[in-house]
């Protein structure tokens, strides 16, 4: 009658930044996050997606700023930093972050969830008794919302070189 | 809690109405537990429960079987649900204490949910007997 164990914890210790959106608590791969920073100098982009509604020019590169409460189906609040992903043309727009943290064991997502939380997340974490998200970071922006964003640049940067 | 064999069933109240799940589905009955919770969007699920190191997801049937107006669920049944070859704990919350019931299930007549499997007959009363399985596929599909 016992229920099988659930497949072994993957990966060893991880670094994760703990962060907040809403009222929930958050986790994400520390080495997934280039730098943490505050919302000053976005500049406003009117991409059609409703999670994208800002872009961040950095060293010479474009940030689509994706709100992460649009990105898991939430109210927004008031977003004060900004986590700007590596290797990945995303920054993520959060409520606060916390600190950082060692993960001993990320948990599988129980498979009774089946829904777009699959995506979003690549597991949960237990902390000191609170079981916490830890985020794909893939998943803030696909490749095609990805090639969608860089269109929608292109053209706005082209129409404004046409006034 | 441990069931007696194929016939045997665990009774479990929600509100005041009872339902039955065949015995070998049921873990065990637990007293309620911090329910946490995390976005999702999948129908049903309220959250999750840690216990024994697992971490088990909290599965609100009373939604359906009886509706938004249940009284508070004081306890959760904890049932297994199967996922291809694969096993999972699933917390079920209930309004009461559960028993443990024999009995010779009917066939549901054509006016039954899809999700009840059989009807039991006991002590002048006919409980339904729920496919869990089937429940969270409907609503999944819903």
């Amino acid at each position: 009658m016992r229920a099988n164990r659930l497949p072994p914890p993957k990966g060893a210790r991880e670094d994760v930044i703990l962060f907040t959106v809403g009222v929930f608590k958050f986790a994400i791969a520390a080495n997934a996050v280039s730098e943490i920073r505050n919302v000053e100098g976005l500049q406003r982009f009117s991409s059609g997606a409703g999670k994208v509604e800002f872009t961040l020019e950095r060293n010479g590169a474009t940030y689509f700023v994706v709100n992460a409460a649009r990105h898991l189906l939430l109210e927004p609040e008031k977003p004060t930093r900004l986590l700007i992903l590596r290797h990945s043309p995303a920054a993520v727009l959060v409520d606060s972050t916390d600190r950082m943290t060692q993960l001993s064991v990320l948990h599988a997502l129980p498979l009774a969830f089946h829904s777009d939380e699959r995506r979003w997340y690549r597991g949960l974490a237990v902390l000191n008794g609170e079981v916490i998200p830890v985020v794909n970071h893939d998943a803030f922006l696909s490749k095609s919302e990805t090639v969608v964003l860089r269109v929608k640049a292109e053209q706005l940067r082209g129409a404004a070189a046409a006034v | 809690m441990s069931g007696g064999g194929e016939n045997s069933f665990v009774l479990f109240p929600l509100g005041s109405r009872k339902f039955a799940l065949p015995a070998e589905k049921v873990t065990e009955l637990a007293k309620p537990d911090r329910l946490q919770t995390f976005p999702h969007c999948t129908r049903l699920l309220t959250g999750v429960l840690t216990r024994r190191g697992r971490i088990v997801p909290v599965c609100d049937v009373a939604q359906v079987l009886v509706g938004p107006d249940t009284p508070p669920r004081k306890f959760y049944l904890i049932a297994n649900r199967k996922f291809e070859s694969r096993q999972e704990w699933t917390a079920i919350p209930v309004s009461g204490e559960c028993e443990l019931a024999s009995g010779e299930p009917v066939a549901p007549g054509g006016r039954q949910p899809e999700y009840i499997s059989g009807l039991l007959s006991l002590n002048d009363e006919m409980i339904q007997v729920l496919d869990l399985e089937r429940l969270m596929a409907m609503e999944a599909g819903a």
